[in-house]
């Protein structure tokens, strides 16, 4: 299940294949009575025999490349190496007939108002359910899930439950039943809406042929539902889609709906409580949010009034939600139906509320909090999972048929303890399916997800839905967490669908919602590092590839006087201690150099430290350190870039463990080279691709006060080594990228107010200390001006100060008198300036990005 | 038994280390309305000046205030202000009242709304968990169909010689599990106790948050918890209804407790509760006077705002 965690899993399915004995086949998807192919495979049976093994797998592999350059993952918690695990999707889907998918539609429709009427009556009405006897008390005063500040709540519109996900399994009988119902903040239809994009791709011809139902109206009724709901029915509603961060295991899909549904993804921290309202805080200022999309589970979404320990929450938007000025979908304290103890009393309170049978039903559930389920569960243990009747997603599960007697027993008696803490379930056989891997097909156990949304009055059902495959043959197991995969689902069009239009067709909303303009402040914040990073780690790279193209050109013991130099520059710039740090953690493993060993001071210690530097080190400063941080950093604004540069942004991984006798200059330098390409590609797509709004001003800003700064940094490193400059400065204007700047224009080697001139007074140059402050101020005016965000005056005079200076022509006299140039000059201006961006940094941090809260108890 | 009038100043005052940009508050001070007590007059005096104040009554029917200070402040000031006439409670003969079993199993199968109200209270709540440790503890008291109150008089009389009033041992985190070995505690923590007590045996038991008198009457000994609010216990009994009881002073609620409101535990009635943004620490004083007066004392010499709207105006700091 998506949002389970390990252990859990789907509980129905697991452990039933072991019990087949005695048990009837499982149903199977595809393949009828004496192995005929069902009706609504025969097409897809068709194509996958025309297309053959080998091209299905070239198309496939196409696929693949997708769902990578997609970046399309899945969070597995608990595993640092399980981060940002690639979706899993196979290229075949299953499929459903047009009058399967009717019934099924027409049952998760009355499920779903069967919920949010118990929804309504529990948390808005009198809970007459409880009253007369439909629902015990206890599965709701002794419910975890029960919040108990949100009764009484307003919703507009009188409707709870807006979208319900329901997890579905067809047993032996080819009989669909749901086994969990998805109250509060079902996850899954981004991914359902992905894999259809990847399918479609891969089987673009088979996909038209078998006409299969679109998904997009859906996303299109979910989208203008969320709008219908703003409190006093305001048109063009603020909506955000609230996220618990990029730490979630469904992450990806957090930031795909919203750049789907057009509406912007933030955090708890990107919202405050002002005047009874809940605003997003952008750079422009506080504005008001009318509908909050959730993907926080309802308790942590207000420390103040739920869970005090949250920090994933707005403090106060209880209150708000209590003085009608926010919707929150679905509303707060519908997380309370996911108990599975509630299934057992659905089919009483279907003939009750709505007067009808349930059409879908349950997998056959019995609450041990009643004497009857207890007696039941008592007798029956052996073809029974018992589960927690609360908490679903945190308790473990036993499957009766698997445990000793003397672990029966014990569980009896657990049981009998605290009867009303446990649900039991039938074990329930899932349906098999096709499932295509390297080897060719298998079956495999399936599972279904489906949506409806509502605004209380219409229902919107997604024709198709998440289908989940286990993740291998013998495994009945199905669970994200556990390293199951995926299908797309096709429903096939009868007479009156539509069938699936052109997937580019479907309107790409603008990347934010029109009436919101603003910025969020932690995404202004998250830009401003990544800038910052991406410029830091560059220059480190190209220190890095200059030092190794030096100790690659000579390594004879004549030219030591260069490598003194070369060492007092890295000294300089600070790289030395950390070079010296990281070779002392691994003292002489470089087995490829053979002069490793050799004394303290020597070139080949030199090689040995950079080396050591590019493959071991990981400490702060580090490449694969700046790398976490330029992904940390990505991730928290995943919704604003595209895929290619996502696609970029996923280059730039730590390398894995290069074998010591591979490790040499030549390949250090093409690690390097290949990285500062990737950051290349980067800078470029960023410059090419991101609208010039606040937030590539704020990633700009990031990176022109780290290269301000590197330079500050470099230009007095240098000042400092002693010697002849020439060889030095050709090493600098080489780190700068500035070499071929200076040969065109001097015609000769390196001299002190030639290099001064390029990289610190040229305002054309863009890797010069004029041009990051001209461009900085354009910035800080670009803010100010177009985007009304508040700059402070002081800054800018600041910068006009710096610049005064080094433009001046005293400046400039000095340098051209050269030869008695006096380096301290330089030396101070270059001190000056660092201090001043330091102080701006600090300054812009202060000013726009502090969120941080506190609680009181 | 004539009622009596108390004059009731509860100040909450917090220093903050670094300037709070917002801060969200809760408040449950306002001694609400029940069948033996009056609220005549209520107000609070917050300093600075809060940009929002609004109230509600909360799921156990308690009277909350939300306050917000949206700008930057060093320091935060609460003073509740109420003027409260109480009468004696109602006690039956202890000897009288039912079977506690009898209790226990009317709240499991009653549908009358009663009933259905006590059902909440028999159950695991947050900070306070049931168990058969603490199950056992009680039934040394809760014989077989002993009267429900004679018992919990007993139960009562054993805590009492059993743990020590010591304001130094626990602080508002400590786990119950802690009281229960360590043996020492306030009120807070007796309440806690008793009640994990009865609702291991299935009985309907409430955290009550109040006061108590400061200075006794003449000739009456000073009760223990006078200093800040005090917190007791009410125990649901079908045709009798909600009978207070204070296990750290080992009593019946009198004349001289005057309750705010009461939930499952600490947790649904703290007095104050809040969400800082921006700032570090903070530094609490808590003072509570409890005072009484003539028992003719009405509203009229309070000042002038009405009870339940009544914030005052001390200006803002900056």
């Amino acid at each position: 299940m998506l949002e389970t965690q390990q252990g859990t899993a789907l509980i129905v399915a697991a452990g039933a294949r072991r019990m087949a004995d005695g048990m009837p086949a499982p149903h199977d998807e595809c393949f009828g009575e004496g192995g005929r192919p069902r009706p609504q495979w025969a097409g897809m049976i068709d194509a996958v025999e025309r297309l053959g093994t080998a091209r299905l797998n070239a198309r496939w592999d196409e696929g693949l490349r997708m769902i990578r350059e997609h970046g399309v993952t899945y969070n597995v918690y608990g595993d640092p190496q399980g981060r940002d695990r690639p979706w899993s999707l196979d290229p075949v889907p299953l499929i459903l007939s047009a009058p399967e998918w009717r019934d099924l539609e027409a049952g998760l429709i009355q499920r779903s108002r069967l919920l949010d009427l118990v929804l309504r009556d529990l948390y808005l009405g009198t809970q007459r359910l409880i009253v007369d006897g439909f629902i015990p008390p206890e599965l709701v005063y002794s419910n975890p899930g029960f919040l108990r500040p949100c009764r009484g709540l307003p919703v507009v519109g009188q409707v709870m439950l807006h979208l319900y996900g329901a997890d579905l399994i067809r047993s032996a009988s080819g009989e669909w039943m749901i086994f969990a119902d998805r109250t509060q903040s079902t996850s899954g239809a981004g991914y359902a809406h992905e894999n259809r994009k990847v399918v479609s791709r891969v089987l673009p011809d088979e996909i038209r042929e078998v006409s299969v139902r679109s998904l997009s109206p859906f996303f299109r009724s979910l989208r203008s539902i969320l709008e219908s709901l703003a409190p006093g029915r305001r048109e063009n509603p603020v909506m955000v889609l609230l996220t618990p961060g990029p730490l979630n295991a469904t992450y990806f899909e957090h930031a795909y709906l919203a750049r789907h549904l057009g509406i912007p993804l933030v955090e708890g921290a990107d919202l405050m409580v002002r005047d009874l309202r809940v605003c997003l805080k952008t750079l422009e200022g506080l504005q008001p949010v009318d509908v909050i999309l959730r993907r926080v589970d309802d308790g942590f979404c207000d420390p103040l009034e739920l869970r005090a320990e949250s920090v994933l929450g707005v403090p106060g938007l209880v209150q708000v939600a209590r003085a009608g000025h926010v919707t929150i979908a679905n509303a707060l304290g519908s997380g309370l139906l996911e108990s599975p103890a509630f299934l057992a009393f659905l089919p009483a309170l279907c003939r009750h509320l709505l007067d009808e049978d349930l059409l879908l039903p349950s997998v056959p559930t019995w609450w041990c909090g009643e004497a009857e389920g207890l007696r039941y569960v008592t007798g029956q243990l052996e073809r029974l999972v018992i589960k927690p009747a609360f908490g679903l997603r945190r308790g473990r599960s036993w499957f009766g048929h698997q445990l000793a007697a003397a672990d029966k027993a014990r569980l009896l008696e657990l049981i009998a303890s605290r009867p009303q803490d446990f649900v039991a379930q039938e074990c329930v056989l899932p349906s098999s399916a096709p499932v295509w891997t390297p080897r060719g097909f298998e079956r495999r156990s399936v599972l279904l997800r489906a949506y409806v949304a509502t605004d209380g009055s219409e229902h919107a059902v997604l024709p198709g839905g998440l289908t989940r495959v286990a993740a291998s043959v013998e495994d009945p197991l199905v669970s994200m967490q556990g390293g199951a995969g995926s299908k797309d689902t096709w429903v096939l069009c009868s007479g009156e669908d539509d069938g699936e239009e052109s997937l580019s067709a479907i309107p790409a909303h603008a990347s934010t919602d029109r009436r919101l303009t603003g910025l969020p402040s932690r995404a202004a914040d998250s830009l401003f590092w990544l800038g910052r990073y991406t410029e830091r780690l560059e220059q480190r790279l190209r220190v890095l590839r200059c030092v190794l193209g030096q100790l690659a050109s000579d390594t004879s013991p004549a030219t030591s006087g260069r490598d003194d130099r070369l060492s007092h520059l890295l000294a300089g710039i600070g790289l030395l201690p950390v070079l010296a740090e990281a070779a002392a953690k691994e003292p002489s493993t470089l087995t490829g150099d053979p002069s490793a060993t050799n004394s303290d001071n020597g070139p080949a210690d030199l090689t040995r430290k950079v080396l050591e530097w590019i493959y071991r080190f990981d400490g702060p400063g580090s490449i694969p350190d700046l790398m976490g941080r330029i992904r940390q950093n990505a991730a928290a604004v995943r919704d604003r870039f595209s895929g290619d540069t996502w696609q970029i942004l996923d280059r730039l991984v730590p390398q894995p463990d290069v074998p010591t006798t591979r490790r040499s200059i030549a390949h250090a330098l093409g690690l390097v080279q290949g990285l500062i390409l990737n950051l290349a590609a980067f800078n470029g797509l960023a410059m090419e691709n991101m609208t010039r709004g606040p937030g590539w001003r704020f990633l700009d800003v990031g990176r022109r006060l780290e290269r301000g700064f590197s330079m500050t940094t470099l230009m007095t490193a240098a000042a400092f080594v002693p010697g002849s400059p020439t060889p030095l400065l050709e090493v600098i204007l080489d780190i700068a990228d500035s070499g071929m700047t200076h040969r065109q224009r001097y015609f000769a080697s390196a001299r002190w107010p030639d290099v001064i001139e390029v990289l610190v007074r040229d305002e054309s140059n863009p890797r010069a200390l004029a041009f990051q402050l001209s461009a900085f101020r354009n910035h800080l005016d670009a803010l100010q001006g177009e985007f009304r965000v508040g700059v402070d005056n002081r800054w800018s005079a600041l910068i006009e100060g710096i610049q005064g200076r080094l433009l001046s022509a005293e400046f400039a006299r000095e340098v051209s008198e050269c030869e008695g140039f006096d380096l301290h000059t330089l030396i101070a201006l270059m001190e000056t300036c660092a201090q001043g961006l330091s102080g701006l940094s600090d300054d812009l941090t202060h000013r726009y990005f502090s969120h941080t809260y506190f609680r009181v108890s | 038994m004539q009622h009596l009038v108390y004059d009731i100043v509860h100040v909450t005052e917090y220093d903050y280390q670094g300037a709070v940009s917002v801060s969200h508050h809760l408040l449950r001070l306002e001694p609400r309305r029940t069948p033996r007590q009056q609220c005549r007059h209520h107000e609070f005096q917050i300093f600075p000046k809060p940009s929002v104040v609004t109230s509600h009554g909360d799921y156990f029917g308690n009277r909350a205030h939300f306050i917000a200070v949206e700008y930057p402040h060093g320091s935060l000031s609460i003073t509740s202000k109420a003027r409260v006439a109480v009468s004696p409670a109602f006690l039956p003969d202890t000897s009288e009242t039912p079977a506690w079993e009898t209790v226990r199993s009317r709240c499991r199968v009653d549908r009358t709304w009663a009933a259905l109200e006590a059902n909440e209270y028999t159950h695991p709540s947050p900070l306070v968990h049931t168990s058969p440790e603490f199950a056992d503890y009680a039934l040394e008291s809760f014989t077989r169909a002993r009267p429900i109150f004679e018992a919990l008089s007993d139960l009562m009389t054993r805590l009492q010689s059993d743990f020590r009033f010591d304001p130094t041992a626990t602080t508002v985190s400590t786990p119950l599990a802690d009281f229960h070995k360590n043996r020492r505690g306030v009120c807070q923590d007796f309440a806690h106790f008793l009640i994990a007590c009865l609702r291991s045996i299935g009985l309907p038991a409430r955290y009550v948050s109040g006061y108590l008198e400061t200075d006794p009457p003449p000739g009456l000994l000073k009760l223990r918890g006078v200093d800040a609010s005090h917190a007791w216990v009410s125990l649901f009994c079908p045709g009798i209804g909600w009978i207070d009881a204070d296990p750290t002073n080992n009593c019946y609620a009198s004349l001289r407790h005057i309750s705010i409101g009461w939930g499952r535990d600490y947790g649904d009635i703290s007095p104050v509760r809040g969400v800082l943004i921006g700032g570090t620490q903070q530094i609490l004083r808590v003072s509570v006077d409890v005072s009484a007066l003539s028992p003719d004392a009405g509203a009229e010499d309070a000042p002038t705002i009405q009870a339940g709207a009544a914030v005052s105006t001390a200006s803002p700091s900056r």
